[in-house]
């Protein structure tokens, strides 16, 4: 063990990983310690771990957390990270915090700070959903776990869908897509976006292919003419047809949305993925630029005293 | 850390919005550039160096391990002082010398080769191979061969490099493909780890490349052949890999290295292409700061006289800079020589003896056996002299 850090609470078990909260000496910081299991992997370090340390190393802004340290200690890997008390998953659900549009907005501006940030150093995050939005003392949105992370890939190199947490995932990777970019990220913030507007999840599948049912129900069937050739995925033609919906419906869905929080929405969960926004397009919309302006993080109340 | 990195922090977003949007406003409201992003990059921030900083981390690393191969000589001397005889003595001390700082380099240089012959009879990707390559040389900046064999890292490096590239190999088929052992491959996988300072993103010239290739096809638009280019293209990659076993890698930037391995290829049609590429425009091309490009020439005696100079002449400049910084790239690729097996052999067993010195004993000892044998049984020598 570190003399620097002190490892006070459990707080939680991944697969990979057990998370203690604990203190950095030298400051009296509180700071997270993701100690890495490696003596259950066989084949060496693991690939997730290899992957986090990897990504955080490179990724330095106030949206992404930050990896303050690495150690090993009992032939463990020990990353040290900041602590981050909450998530989006925990505000959405806790029925006691009460958020409005402006609060919405502020984190969604956060988020995509954040994934531009991770975008344009060509990586792709690859799990984005709202327990991976962390969230600091102060309110402010950081993105995590960059377990399944990889870089942006070359013209013809080979990937696998099976990435994202099912409701978060895009129609291609729905598809099995052996080739996908930015887009998967920013198809994850749309539904998260709509995730934050109903307080339910939008598109809860419940297995994978009921998945690409409960997608294209609410969005529609993609069909060749906005998306040429996607009829040519072997899934497709089992593909019940829904007609996309109309303006109305999705106003009716999202009661409190404004045209251009509809806009906002509709590019980032645009079907096609070329035609999807990309981060810099989400950034600039009017959203952004129309009242409320989005919150100061930290007047977010969503900390019990 | 000996390089010289410019604290950038402050450029990062916080308060204003991630993207400027207004192009026209660039010299207001500063735009983050892919050089700022490089040099927030590990691969900038630990791992370029001046080509004193560079040499002075080697000699570093040489003076540490040598003091320990020493005093560890000095050790098994003194345990064993009673039992040696002077003249066993005095052939551990002409055996046994630690490697001066340039002979570790050059048997790294050497094994770095090995991991690339192997990695690619492994038949990995490219930047498997690359990466690779480079995570042995970053292990040998922090650690001296003195105290970790070449031979135990050469399997585990590629090993952690398939792992880091996203192209997973389990370690018992590795094991079975590497004709190596589970146990070796993962004896020192931490340790790796540890000495690239946990940093494991490395930025290869290979990207670049195609990002020429594409580029001087479109500003060179009808006057270049497409079949021509695709053999520059071919012969430049391969061309690259070999520039990560120099050390290039550590003074210049990937888009440099590409056009330095680029430059040697086609002379001409790259001076054409920078030509009209940045002829026109001024400031901010072609200066990444790597800490050898922004180095003024070492025979300049006046470089605040050299700079001036060159900021109040205009738009030539950057092409020249750039072009001077280029050349220096492919004169260093260029001037890089891998040393000879046999010479290779000659550097490991020096420092095999001085970490075993009780062979150097053994082998004297059954020398002089033989010897004595030879002496007593002299018949025999001079039959066999006169048969032949």
């Amino acid at each position: 063990m570190s003399m620097e850090y002190s490892k006070e609470k459990k707080v939680g078990e991944g697969t990979y990983a057990v998370v203690y909260l604990g203190t950095q000496h030298a400051t009296s910081k509180r700071i997270a310690v993701k100690e890495i299991k490696t003596s259950e992997f066989k084949d060496g370090l693991d690939m997730s771990a290899i992957r986090e340390v990897k990504y955080l190393q490179e990724l330095i802004h106030p949206n992404v957390i930050s990896l303050i340290d690495i150690f090993m200690a009992y032939d463990n890997l020990n990353l040290v990270l900041e602590f981050l008390p909450s998530d989006l998953e925990v505000v959405i659900k806790d029925s006691s915090v009460i958020f409005n549009a402006a609060d919405i907005k502020s984190w969604m501006l956060m988020t995509l700070r954040g994934i531009h940030h991770v975008h344009r150093n060509f990586i792709l995050h690859r799990d984005l959903k709202p327990n991976n939005l962390l969230i600091s003392p102060d309110g402010i949105i950081k993105l995590a776990d960059f377990g399944l992370a990889r870089a942006v890939p070359g013209p013809r190199e080979i990937l696998t869908s099976n990435v994202v947490t099912r409701w978060y995932r895009a129609p291609e990777l729905l598809f099995g897509a052996k080739h996908y970019t930015y887009a998967v990220d920013i198809w994850s913030v749309g539904v998260i976006f709509a995730e934050l507007m109903l307080r339910i999840p939008y598109l809860p599948g419940k297995d994978d292919v009921d998945q690409m049912e409960v997608t294209f129900r609410a969005l529609g069937t993609p069909t060749d003419r906005e998306w040429p050739d996607v009829s040519t995925f072997p899934t497709y033609n089992k593909l019940q047809v829904y007609p996309p919906p109309s303006r109305d419906e999705l106003r009716k869905r999202f009661i409190a949305a404004t045209e251009n929080a509809l806009d906002f929405m509709c590019g980032m969960l645009e079907m096609n993925p070329t035609k999807r926004w990309n981060a810099i397009e989400c950034l600039q919309s009017d959203y952004f630029k129309e009242l409320p302006p989005p919150s100061d993080p930290a007047d977010i109340k969503i900390f019990h005293d | 850390m000996s390089a010289e990195v410019e604290d950038s922090s402050n450029i990062l977003p916080s308060e204003k919005p991630a993207v400027d949007s207004n192009k026209e406003e660039k010299k207001v409201q500063k735009r983050i550039t892919d050089d700022d992003l490089y040099r927030h990059s590990s691969q900038y921030r630990f791992w370029s160096f001046t080509v004193d900083g560079l040499k002075e981390k080697r000699t570093e690393i040489n003076e540490n391990a040598t003091a320990k191969v020493k005093e560890a000589l000095v050790k098994f001397v003194d345990t064993k002082k009673d039992i040696l005889s002077e003249r066993e003595l005095q052939t551990i001390q002409s055996k046994a010398t630690p490697l001066t700082a340039d002979e570790e380099l050059k048997l790294v240089g050497f094994y770095a080769k090995k991991v690339q012959v192997i990695a690619q009879h492994l038949n990995l990707p490219t930047e498997v191979v690359a990466t690779s390559i480079t995570f042995f040389k970053r292990f040998y900046l922090e650690n001296s061969v003195m105290e970790y064999d070449p031979k135990d890292m050469v399997h585990t490096t590629i090993f952690l490099a398939c792992k880091s590239e996203n192209y997973f190999i389990s370690v018992d088929s590795f094991a079975n493909k590497a004709k190596s052992k589970k146990e070796e491959i993962l004896k020192y996988e931490f340790k790796l780890l540890e000495s690239l300072k946990f940093t494991l993103l490395n930025h290869h010239p290979y990207k670049p490349l195609h990002g020429f290739f594409l580029d001087i096809q479109h500003v060179l638009h009808g006057k270049v052949d497409l079949n021509y280019m695709g053999k520059i293209y071919d012969k430049s990659k391969r061309k690259i890999t070999d520039a990560l076993l120099t050390d290039v890698v550590y003074h210049f930037s990937p888009p440099q290295i590409t056009l330095a391995v680029f430059l040697n290829e086609d002379e001409q049609l790259i001076r054409k292409y920078l030509e009209l590429k940045f002829g026109e425009q001024t400031n901010e091309i072609g200066t990444t700061p790597t800490p050898e490009a922004s180095k003024e020439p070492t025979d300049s005696k006046k470089p605040d006289e050299k700079k001036e100079d060159k900021s109040l002449s205009q738009s030539k400049i950057n092409v020249d800079k750039l072009l001077e910084t280029i050349i220096s790239c492919k004169e260093m690729i260029e001037s890089f020589e891998t040393i000879s097996t046999q010479d290779a052999k000659l550097i490991y067993a020096k420092n095999y003896y001085c970490k075993n010195p009780n062979v150097i004993v053994q082998k004297l000892k059954r020398k002089l056996e033989q010897i004595s044998q030879d002496d007593s049984s002299n018949e025999p020598r001079i039959d066999k002299k006169q048969s032949t």
